[in-house]
């Protein structure tokens, strides 16, 4: 293998394989990186066997050819590199990068010591989205999600292809977020419906690579067991968790008794500043007044003290007062970005739904600390 | 030789070629599971990895070795397990909160077992035994006591919304709680049992299918009479049923209604339900249906005076899932609205949740389900034939299209072969009485509505 290639694009593609390599001691090679050359360009892979991550750059390709170097040693080197173009060349089991002032050899591995990353069979059939949006819409839900070991199936991102539309919720049994994605937003030519549990580590994974450029296009594939995300750019593979994502359409609040509109950066300020006060359970009350133009929002620490909040709102329906976890409530605000957020309550032992004011393409529902 | 034995001997060859790491990596969790006649080997991989890896790198000396192990095999074919991953066991119960620390709640509907899809709600505790499902409980019991031995399978029949759920997931649940993780309950409705088989047969999964439903020690399937009719699933069945019978395995099935009268259900698997106990559970009395609602009430913490609970115990004589269903509805009007409960607004709500549904259905539905039900054409019910067991399904058409449809009696009569208004009359009316009096007719009837209801 010989080749030339600028240090801007080397960074970005090693900056992309992230540092899911590096965490399985039990086979050495796992830590390391495959870099192949083909048609003038350069493809690193890692993978940890539960996912695999690929990026491709261009380069001038001189010699095609292939071999295996610990990431953890390239990526510190490429990092630290000040010249524009960098050589890189194989040696025997040596990996040469060099510069005018500079010149490393790492000792690889032969390709065919390197994990064979496994194949979607039918690349015929795929979703196609803005990368941005597909961003946008796992940012609004992953925080609903903690990756769970003890119920895997709650341990991942639900994704629910239904032809005419796409949704993705994610749950931690405490709370559960939903994003709906319309057909006119995406391109697809898959006929049946497709629902698979993705893991949280992956969809982290996906979020920190993809661009927020909402002109670059990522296509999605799959089979039974495995998923794939490919743009131009990179690829990533993963299996996805054996299991049924819990029916929670049973749990979404049909109609609600109560409900409550507020300006969103007010009711996120106001949490931060109660949440101050709030035990370890961080609970905080929020207790609304039939008749009275506002919602109080209060917590107290039997050590610290007490504080409350005051935020104007719309009020429809009774009196109530129920308890929460703030960083509960503040997660489900994060990926609202309308002006205003409405609150539908059921009652203090019911779930409590959260959504933008005005779309109908999100919603976020959280259950109440219980108050005995 | 058994397959688990062999492949043990070929793991431990196989171990010996490659470094310890490597083995583990590739071969953790791996099994032989399924052995065609003509010599085929079907060995289960943990994932897509090692799946990739041993077919690329070890297939020549795996093959190598299973053949040395045993003459008579010819292939070998690599897929990844779906099995589900095992769940990290929680350290102990010892989190449970006290009463008075408050507590972080949870959606109660994903309490469900994922390991035997049993939903912890349903007990013995909250099940209220009376004259119409005595013997039903008698036998649940019964089986707890003695698994696989005296009532097997138990068969449980009934109109829709008299608690055979509530009894099935009791016993999974009452047995989970006597014997922990030594005796493997599976509770499925008979719905996922087809898809699970649609599923495998599109994927090519049927060893694992079969992995997972024959290796149960006791085995719930509700609503079985959805399988009728599908012949794969029939058949699956009917070999799942008979592996788990010969190695006395507790099967425990429920259908809305006996065995003998599911005359699609192939004769086979019929004769084979009917081989061990079957048990009804018919609709309950007045006194029953009051105590049912007073347990509602007492679980859920409220109170409404008593004039109204014997209001909806004598009103609501079908169905209890429609009287919880009402009583959600009063809780939300006392608890939310802050309404004082009255013998009127009961009467509305109770109208509301018994004719809602109804209103989108169309004659030509009426008549497909009901010929459907009793497994005619529609044209025998249109036909002027007049045998027995033409006669009864096109008055039950008839008085349907009546008591859901509101239609007139000449309407009635035109839509069914145009029979005179008075034909239709004498049917309605006929129908009408036998409900009351006939228990059968009134089971057939509510099943019926249940499958409109359900379009």
């Amino acid at each position: 293998m010989e080749l030339i290639v600028l240090k801007t694009n080397l960074r970005e593609g090693i900056a992309s394989l992230g540092k899911i390599g590096s965490e399985n001691a039990s086979l050495p090679i796992l830590k390391n990186c495959l870099i192949e050359t083909h048609e003038n360009k350069i493809k690193f892979s890692v993978t940890n066997l539960e996912m695999a991550i690929a990026s491709v750059i261009p380069a001038k390709v001189i010699q095609d050819g292939s071999i295996t170097v610990p990431l953890s040693v390239l990526s510190s080197i490429i990092n630290n590199l000040e010249s524009e173009r960098v050589s890189l060349e194989t040696k025997a089991n040596n990996l040469i990068i060099k510069t005018e002032n500079y010149q490393a050899k790492i000792q690889g591995t032969k390709k065919e010591e390197f994990p064979i990353i496994p194949k979607i069979e039918n690349e015929k059939e795929y979703i196609e989205i803005e990368s941005g949006l597909l961003k946008d819409s796992f940012l609004s839900i992953i925080t609903a999600s903690q990756g769970s070991a003890i119920r895997p199936e709650l341990g991942g991102i639900l994704f629910d292809y239904q032809v005419n539309f796409v949704k993705f919720a994610a749950t931690d049994s405490f709370r559960l977020a939903e994003k709906t994605i319309n057909e006119n937003r995406y391109k697809a030519n898959i006929e049946q419906k497709v629902k698979m549990i993705v893991p949280l580590k992956t969809i982290q994974e996906l979020v920190r690579i993809m661009s927020e450029k909402d002109d670059e296009k990522i296509k999605i594939y799959f089979d039974q067991s495995q998923i794939l995300f490919r743009t131009e750019k990179f690829e990533l593979v993963s299996r996805v968790i054996n299991g049924d994502f819990p029916d929670y359409q049973q749990i979404i609040p049909k109609e609600t008794s109560i409900e409550v509109i507020v300006n969103r950066d007010q009711l996120v300020n106001a949490l931060k500043l109660t949440g101050a006060f709030s035990d370890k359970m961080n609970e905080i009350r929020v207790i609304i007044k039939e008749g009275v133009k506002n919602i109080e929002l209060f917590s107290s620490n039997p050590i610290l003290g007490e504080n409350q909040y005051l935020i104007p709102a719309k009020i429809k329906g009774d009196s109530m007062e129920i308890v929460f976890n703030w960083k509960f409530l503040f997660d489900g605000m994060k990926s609202i970005t309308t002006e205003n957020v409405t609150i539908g309550l059921n009652g203090d032992n019911k779930p409590a739904i959260i959504k933008p004011m005005n779309v109908t393409d999100y919603f976020y529902i959280i259950m109440p600390i219980k108050s005995e | 030789m058994e397959l688990d034995q062999l492949w043990k001997s070929a793991l431990a060859e196989l171990e010996v070629q490659m470094t310890q790491p490597n083995f583990l990596t590739w071969f953790k969790n791996s099994r032989l599971i399924d052995r065609s006649p003509e010599g085929e080997l079907v060995v289960s991989l943990a994932n897509n990895f090692a799946k990739e890896w041993v077919e690329n790198k070890y297939h020549k000396s795996i093959l190598e070795i299973l053949i040395s192990l045993d003459d008579s095999v010819r292939k070998v074919r690599y897929i990844v397990a779906i099995m589900p991953v095992e769940p990290q066991k929680t350290t102990g119960e010892a989190k449970k909160s006290h009463s008075s620390i408050p507590q972080q709640a949870t959606f109660d509907e994903f309490k469900i077992d994922a390991e035997t899809n049993l939903h912890p709600k349903y007990t013995f505790k909250s099940y209220v035994v009376g004259s119409s499902n005595e013997l039903a409980y008698a036998a649940s019991l019964a089986v707890i006591k003695d698994m696989g031995k005296k009532y097997n399978p138990l068969f449980i029949y009934g109109g829709s919304g008299l608690g055979k759920t509530h009894l099935m997931q009791s016993i999974g649940n009452q047995i989970r709680q006597t014997h922990g993780n030594t005796i493997k309950v599976k509770y499925i409705p008979s719905e996922k049992f087809v898809n699970d088989i649609v599923f495998s047969i599109k994927n090519k999964r049927m060893e694992d299918m079969k992995r997972i439903y024959r290796s149960v020690d006791v085995l719930i399937i509700d609503d079985i009479q959805f399988i009728a009719g599908k012949a794969a699933s029939e058949e699956e069945f009917f070999h799942t049923f008979n592996a788990l019978y010969d190695n006395d395995k507790q099967i425990i099935l429920s259908s809305d209604r006996p065995p003998h009268e599911t005359s699609i259900l192939e004769e086979r698997l019929r004769s084979r339900f009917s081989s061990g106990m079957i048990v009804d559970i018919s609709y309950p009395d007045y006194e029953m249906r009051l105590a049912i609602i007073k347990q509602k009430l007492e679980q859920e913490h409220i109170s409404i005076p008593d004039s109204v609970t014997e209001f909806i115990a004598e009103k609501m004589q079908r169905n209890i899932r429609e009287i919880e269903g009402v009583l959600k509805k009063i809780m939300f009007y006392q608890d939310v609205k802050g309404v004082e409960v009255t013998r009127s607004i009961v009467e509305d709500i109770i109208d509301k949740t018994t004719k809602h549904s109804f209103k989108n259905v169309t004659p030509n539905q009426v008549m497909q389900v009901v010929s459907n039900f009793f497994e005619l054409t529609e044209k025998d019910l249109t036909d002027q034939g007049r045998r027995k067991e033409i006669v009864e399904p096109r008055q039950i058409a008839m008085f349907l299209m009546k008591d859901l449809l509101g239609m007139s009696y000449s309407d009635i009569g035109h839509k069914m072969g145009k029979r005179d208004h008075s034909t239709v009359m004498h049917a309605c009316d006929k129908i009408g009485k036998l409900l009351t009096s006939d228990q059968k007719i009134a089971n057939k009837i509510s099943s019926i509505k249940e499958v409109i209801n359900s379009k």
